[in-house]
């Protein structure tokens, strides 16, 4: 599918936020920057996120208005009715957001995304109507429909997140109806299934033209990352067993697998933080750092030994201490990690091949540096195994 | 942007080779930063840490507690203030760069504590409920002081918000801390003479060009009192409010001024809001009487209308 918006146009604000970023850290001169301004000009209207957030919120109520004038007209027509109607409303509001707006060159101006939400709205709560609001597996579907179109069309992440969110809707659902065998196995089909999808968005990343859509699978990532470790995660796979599947649970009881479910609570954040470091993957590292916190939480909650304030009073020593430590560990680049802010005008003065080879070939011989080597970055990946 | 926008600006020769180098190890993922990571750690880690030490305190306290704590606080704010005379540097009209990365935050600390010691003080001991004007004042002067001494726009706001309490502490005829507020106290009146006189001032402190930096921070101050102010005023006296809305349409005219003058959307904002609230109570008073259904109408309307203004903004800041 295509995007809305013109790729091209969409690339060069990219780069000259980028640029505008340089240039406040005094990577670049204002001279420049306005140089880079000049090759990448782009006619979009795209404002700061304040006058976004102003914007957002009064087109929702201009529109609401101008949704109420319509609702008066057409109050009659019975519930079948008023669905479709809901529906072309909904299809005709994303032509007037494509021939009004996107053709005026707004670019995720906040007006935009007012229309775009209010549309998918009003489409998938007519599909709904239509469907008497009783049929779950077609409201998903158009959930996930409508979401997905969204998002590719207008590059927008919340109907990103949501569309990934109605497909591990539909797969739940699915499984949860089908009954048997396979509502017990529902954990491995979703970790099943979104490890899949993980790495097919991996894949996607790769490839160039799809980069205008760099956020979205940025974000269809980080879910998916999330709903592995969520659906191996102990706690959420038996507060769900006992409240879906009224599975009652004795004193003393667990629910089936226990201890698998115990292993992967611990393991997937581990492999997560493995891999993140390893590949110096941010996403990973991220959700890594996240769902840990979360895991000991689950332990926690289990087998708590009371004394809260305690809990918290060491818990944050032990964190300082691990975040000084680090700092002070990743003073220098080890591994390809600094805890220096990159963006930042000390980085930007520094002599950065310098001080790549110099960190990662084992240290502090300011001296034996080679500035001129064209391949000198080579080492930079070279120094990870050596520096551990 | 993409992996090769660096390549490409390169070969473009808008970047040179030297930051090309230096960007292209970022883009590639070559060196990546947990700068932002470890700060948050960090933060989460003091946050969880004095949340269980305040408990494992609040368990724990006695009288003697109180007064350890304290005389604790105080010392902390004698060596931060101790920490700005001995580093601070001669006082200046103009903007003055601070001596040392830590000054600022030193000195905000310093006051903060002030205010905290005070407000211990009062809560645990009730020491200033017959003088509490007073010492609203005192330490309005002192923060003003400590704010053009050593140039601190943080301490500006804080000394600009302890005068207005002051103010509305004398005016007010109630026990401040029986929870009496606004009623029947005229408050809004007092807003608005506070905030002509304050916005008085600041512009002949500009003209004398007496850090003249400040007067943004200051007339942010002016604006807002004097737009609660007023709107307030709009809506409880309602028999003059003609004088009300027409105090709004001069505070709007006065902040378009200063907005186009600063290039600030802000001060544009305060007057867009003020001066659609104070149309929309006349239009309410007068035409809507008679026409009710021209509500709908109007809120469609000013909506766009809205959403025109703000797109449109630029142009009106820049037109001067």
């Amino acid at each position: 599918m295509k995007s809305a918006y013109n790729l091209l146009w969409v690339y060069n604000l990219a780069v000259i936020k980028e640029a505008k970023r340089w240039a406040k850290h005094s990577f670049i001169t204002e001279d420049q920057r306005s140089f880079i301004d000049e090759a990448y000009k782009v006619p979009f209207y795209h404002p700061n996120i304040i006058i976004r957030l102003l914007l957002f919120v009064a087109a929702l109520v201009a529109i609401s208005g101008v949704t109420g004038l319509l609702t008066l007209m057409v109050l009659q027509v019975g519930q079948t009715g008023i669905a479709i109607l809901c529906i072309l409303y909904g299809i005709a509001s994303l032509v007037a957001l494509e021939k009004i707006f996107i053709v005026k060159n707004h670019y995720k101006s906040g007006v935009t995304e007012a229309i775009l939400y209010h549309s998918c709205g009003f489409i998938i709560g007519g599909v709904a109507g239509l469907v008497d609001f009783d049929n779950a597996q077609l409201i998903l579907l158009a959930c996930l429909l409508v979401f997905t179109f969204a998002a590719i069309r207008y590059l927008d992440l919340i109907t990103t997140a949501l569309a990934t969110a109605s497909l591990a809707a539909i797969v739940f659902y699915n499984c949860f109806e089908a009954g048997g065998i396979l509502k017990q196995i529902i954990p491995f089909v979703f970790i099943g299934i979104f490890t899949a999808i993980y790495f097919i968005t991996k894949r996607l990343q790769q490839r160039m033209e799809l980069n205008v859509w760099h956020y979205n699978l940025l974000i269809v990532e980080t879910i998916c990352l999330l709903l592995v470790y969520l659906s191996g995660n102990y706690l959420v796979v038996r507060e769900l067993s006992v409240n879906l599947m009224d599975l009652s649970l004795e004193e003393g009881a667990d629910i089936p697998f226990a201890y698998l479910f115990y292993f992967f609570t611990i393991i997937i954040p581990l492999s997560f933080l493995y891999f993140g470091v390893n590949r110096r993957d941010i996403v990973l590292l991220r959700v890594s750092l996240l769902v840990l916190a979360f895991s000991v939480f689950t332990f926690k909650y289990y087998y708590s030994l009371g004394h809260t304030e305690i809990t918290l009073t060491v818990s944050g020593i032990i964190l300082v201490g691990i975040a000084i430590l680090l700092m002070r560990y990743l003073k220098v680049i080890r591994a390809g990690f600094t805890c220096e802010n990159l963006m930042a005008s000390k980085w930007g003065a520094m002599n950065v091949e310098a001080l790549l080879i110099s960190q990662t070939m084992g240290g502090n011989q300011p001296g034996n540096i080679n500035t001129d080597t064209g391949g000198g970055g080579d080492s930079g990946g070279g120094g990870a195994s050596t520096s551990f | 942007m993409t992996r090769n926008t660096p390549h490409e600006l390169l070969e473009k020769g808008l970047i040179t080779q030297d930051l090309f180098e230096k960007i292209e190890v970022i883009t590639s993922g070559r060196v990546v930063s947990v700068f932002y990571e470890l700060r948050t750690l960090l933060y989460l880690g003091v946050m969880l840490f004095t949340t269980g030490a305040g408990l494992l305190i609040y368990q724990n306290i006695g009288e003697l507690g109180h007064l350890i704590s304290i005389i604790l606080l105080s010392i902390t704010m004698i060596v931060c203030f101790w920490y700005v005379i001995k580093y601070g540097i001669d006082y200046s009209n103009e903007n003055v760069t601070s001596p040392t990365p830590y000054f600022d935050y030193v000195l905000l600390a310093g006051t903060l504590l002030f205010v905290s010691i005070q407000g211990y003080l009062q809560f645990q001991y009730s020491t200033f409920d017959e003088h509490l004007g007073w010492s609203t004042l005192i330490t309005a002067a002192f923060f003003f002081y400590l704010a053009y001494r050593y140039d601190h726009l943080g301490i500006l706001s804080l000394a600009i918000t302890a005068l207005a309490s002051f103010w509305s502490i004398c005016v007010s005829p109630q026990k401040w801390y029986s929870n009496d507020f606004f009623s029947d106290s005229n408050l809004h009146i007092t807003a608005i003479v506070f905030s002509i006189i304050v916005g008085g001032v600041t512009f002949f402190l500009e003209r004398k060009e007496i850090k003249k930096h400040f007067a943004f921070t200051y007339y942010n101050f002016c604006m807002l009192i004097f737009f609660v102010g007023s709107v307030a005023g709009l809506f409880i006296d309602e028999p003059v409010y003609l004088i009300y809305a027409a105090l709004i349409f001069v505070g709007c005219y006065f902040a378009w001024y200063q907005a186009s003058l600063r290039k600030s959307f802000l001060f544009l904002l305060y007057a867009f809001v003020a001066g659609y609230v104070a149309t929309t109570y006349l239009l309410a008073e007068t035409l809507f009487e008679f026409e009710p259904s021209l509500w709908f109408l109007y809120s469609i309307a000013s909506c766009g209308g809205f959403i025109y203004f703000i797109i449109k903004s630029k142009n009106l800041l820049k037109k001067r």
